[in-house]
């Protein structure tokens, strides 16, 4: 079984939850951006939860299925219809019969608060190649993933043989513990070298250098609107350092006073001083910024930082429960005759 | 931050970074030394804080090692306990750490087309491109680490008359294979990428490929020459 592309979208990838162990010859781990859609989407599908899906950013493909399928949807929603159809909201599971033309064009109505990115779960799976030890793509080393690369027109993409086919439509059940908020906020951990408490005490905006490898922040002044002004940092509290290992979330401040958030894909080393540490809760937070977005950057503590991923987790074990029980009785339903 | 002898393991410098890692900083400077440690340092760390206890594969860099690790599974005070306990441990020294008798010989076309900066960077030293050639060709080189890029290998040994600052622009792509300078380091692009290094060759050597069980040609320790192809 395979997806055929009429149209690759902006950046669309494959990931599943990344590529471990190979950060000490220099592979960025890679995987979703935002790992909560990216779970969500699969357990919608009646995947594993780290199974490989479609990560699609602002502008999606589109693509149509040789057979019947169960495709979900979660993170951003792209506008997704069937040709000619009805409309595939996010947050949820679609039937598909064979033929279905599935267009992702992105959301006309999106604004800068809206999330960035939209994951496409396929029951089975997004079954490419594993390339050491993982199906995600790895964009700047050309490999993983399809081919190393984005989708493109007339790719045809392998989908696995599903486990277990919720034949029913579901609708992911729990809210999202983050929920959109004009102003996105980051909880941060502070490191041993001083910076945090100067940024987390301003308005930034994602600047328009803002990929998987990180983001850059720009000032954003109270007025609105002007992105240009630098903020009028103290000069020492940047700059270059011994290069180190950097982890996913870490806030670089450069000696130009710009901050950079490294994301999925960054280089495992950097040279540039680390001030702070987004939590791995908010990692998901981080992945769904566009850019324009407003952000701020909130300083936490240890125990709060695990106090919210467990939360998180436990969020996503209470809607895995609960599509399960929905699938079951459905099924149950269906064997009824009813 | 005051510098522990390098071979007294106890006195480094354990911190959280972030929530689901920790830093063990050696040192503060660019030495060999360190970053033979660093590397046992992650090698023993790798062993004693395996994976199934919640930890990922240790970074080693210049004077430093990450170490990542899942903070549902164990907690960042018992993360630091063991690593503690790890580097207390009786260590094998650090006169052992593995450095490969046979330099790895990569083979460079210089100058051209492959290194577009060679004449430039050769009349800033006041030499002739032969003489920097023959500088570079020259002198043996040690992998410190890798990072920045799949299969990128940091190298010590650069002779100081060599050291160049980076070109004002990066160039927007870079081919794979090329050797450059930046600052008092010399290095091979892995592949192609942005990049603002002097390009002074090219080499066909594939220095990664995830083909290989090894996928990195050059590993940490290794020796490494630079052949000139005529």
């Amino acid at each position: 079984m395979t997806l055929e592309f009429l149209e690759g979208g902006l950046l669309t990838t494959v990931q599943d939850v990344g590529r471990r162990g190979w950060t000490h010859v220099g592979v960025p781990e890679s995987g979703p951006a935002d790992p909560w859609s990216h779970a969500v989407a699969n357990l919608l599908a009646g995947n594993n939860p780290g199974a490989a899906t479609l990560e699609m950013t602002l502008s999606g493909p589109t693509f149509t299925a040789a057979e019947a399928v169960t495709i979900a949807l979660a993170g951003a929603d792209l506008g997704g219809r069937i040709r000619g159809g009805r409309p595939l909201p996010s947050g949820r599971s679609h039937r598909l019969v064979a033929g279905d033309v599935v267009e992702l064009r992105g959301d006309p109505a999106a604004s800068l608060s809206s999330l960035a990115r939209a994951y496409l779960a396929v029951a089975g799976g997004v079954d490419v190649p594993v390339v050491l030890g993982s199906r995600s793509t790895c964009l700047g080393g050309g490999f993983g993933g399809f081919e190393g690369r984005p989708l493109q027109i007339g790719d045809r993409v392998p989908v696995g043989v599903p486990g277990r086919a919720f034949r029913v439509e579901l609708v992911w059940p729990s809210p999202d513990p983050s929920p959109a908020t004009t102003e996105r906020v980051l909880h941060v951990l502070p490191t041993s070298r001083p910076g945090l408490e100067e940024l987390a005490g301003r308005s930034w905006r994602v600047a328009a250098a803002a990929d998987r490898i990180g983001i850059r922040l720009d000032a954003s002044s109270d007025r609105g609107g002007d992105d240009d002004v630098l903020p009028d940092l103290p000069a020492a509290l940047g700059g270059e350092t011994l290069t180190h290992g950097v982890p996913w979330g870490a806030i670089q401040l450069p000696p130009d006073g710009r901050p950079i958030i490294l994301g999925p894909d960054h280089q495992t080393t950097g040279g540039y001083a680390v001030v702070g540490v987004v939590i791995t809760a908010d990692l998901a937070i981080l992945g769904q910024l566009r850019p324009g977005a407003p952000v701020r950057l909130a300083t936490t503590d240890q125990g709060t930082a695990v106090a919210a991923l467990r939360a998180r987790r436990a969020t996503l074990l209470a809607g895995a429960a609960a599509l399960r029980d929905a699938a079951g009785w459905d099924l149950l339903a269906d064997a009824a005759g009813g | 931050m005051p510098e522990p002898p390098v071979g007294d393991r106890a006195a480094f410098v354990v911190e959280s970074f972030g929530d689901a890692a920790l830093l063990v900083t050696l040192g503060d400077r660019v030495d060999p030394v360190l970053a033979a440690a660093a590397q046992r340092v992650a090698a023993d760390l790798d062993a004693f804080a395996p994976t199934h206890a919640g930890f990922g594969r240790a970074v080693p860099a210049h004077a430093s090692v990450l170490l990542p690790f899942d903070p549902m599974a164990i907690d960042v005070d018992a993360a630091t306990a063991l690593v503690r306990r790890c580097l207390a441990a009786p260590g094998s020294g650090l006169a052992d750490v593995a450095v490969s008798p046979v330099p790895v010989e990569i083979p460079v076309r210089y100058g051209g087309s492959d290194g577009p900066d060679l004449a430039e960077v050769a009349d800033l030293h006041g030499l002739t491109p032969v003489d920097l050639i023959d500088a570079h060709a020259s002198a043996t080189y040690r992998v410190l680490f890798l990072g920045f890029a799949p299969g990128f290998a940091y190298l010590g040994g650069l002779p100081a008359a060599l050291a160049t600052a980076r070109r004002a622009t990066p160039r927007e792509r870079v081919p794979a294979g090329s050797v450059g300078i930046a600052g008092e380091q010399t290095g091979i692009y892995p592949l192609a990428m942005p990049g603002g290094w002097q390009l002074i060759g090219r080499t066909d050597a594939r220095m990664f490929d995830t083909a290989r069980a090894e996928p990195a040609l050059l590993r940490p320790g290794a020796s490494v020459r630079f052949v000139p192809l005529r």
